[in-house]
């Protein structure tokens, strides 16, 4: 698969800030192809892993309400030189994860 | 020590796909994300509609939204000991957009959500497991359209 993640993740003050982009079509099942009038079946995340050296800080639950390619930021304790997880499960079970280094 | 057992099980589970990651400590609420109104979203997911208004909670989002499926939101939990953040769309089919579990001293998240039409943002702090929750009004450009 295709690379499916974009972390970065900066350290200030002792607060990492994370920012990261998940390439997702985030289908919502409401969708129609234009031409036959079928729905596009549902297809999003729902299921967002977040852990810093091995070990979890967050747990993200997503329904069909969050956009396309799903941009995801937030802050959590930490230093330089950490490893960030970001791991993801969609509803149809494909999953992705990828590491970034905290600079 | 037994929490950190359980949430390293879970991930490693959720990593190799064999089982739902968050099943050892919370699983994916499904009727909360399906429920068609909010109280029920909110029973579903907290087992209470009754939940008290604090202005600690900041929400940023724009006023008016020039794209429907891409509303930038940005929450901020001004207390200590936050657990969990949760977020609502009242003018959506699926209300319940988003839960963030926190496990670490942190109070901020932010993402991108979608928004079928002009109206509030809920969203629902749980810290030292006290419910509070905050709105804000967004108003949605007319080119928004049918997002659930």
């Amino acid at each position: 698969m295709a690379r499916t993640l974009k972390i970065r993740a900066h350290e200030i003050d002792g607060q990492v800030i994370v920012k990261s982009v998940i390439n997702h079509p985030m289908e919502t099942g409401r969708r129609k192809v234009q031409k036959t009038g079928k729905k596009i079946p549902p297809h999003f995340i729902k299921e967002v892993i977040v852990s810093r050296n091995r070990r979890i800080v967050m747990e993200a639950f997503w329904g069909k309400s969050i956009s396309r390619n799903p941009f995801l930021s937030f802050q959590i304790p930490g230093r330089k030189g950490d490893t960030i997880t970001i791991s993801w499960l969609d509803n149809r079970g494909n999953t992705d994860s990828a590491s970034a280094k905290v600079r | 020590m037994k929490r950190r057992t359980l949430l390293k099980a879970s991930l490693q589970l959720g990593i190799t796909g064999l089982l739902f990651p968050g099943i050892a400590i919370g699983a994916y609420p499904t009727r909360a994300f399906l429920a068609k109104q909010i109280p029920d979203a909110l029973r579903e997911a907290f087992g209470t509609t009754d939940i008290g208004e604090s202005s600690k909670i900041e929400i940023d989002a724009p006023h008016i939204a020039s794209d429907a499926n891409m509303v930038p939101v940005r929450i901020k939990s001004g207390f200590e000991n936050t657990e969990s953040i949760s977020l609502v769309v009242s003018g959506n089919e699926s209300p319940f957009t988003a839960y963030f579990r926190l496990y670490e001293a942190q109070s901020f998240v932010s993402t991108r959500i979608r928004m079928a039409d002009t109206s509030d943002l809920l969203v629902i702090v749980k810290a030292d497991g006290v419910l509070h929750t905050n709105k804000r009004p967004v108003r949605v450009g007319r080119n928004g359209c049918g997002a659930s």
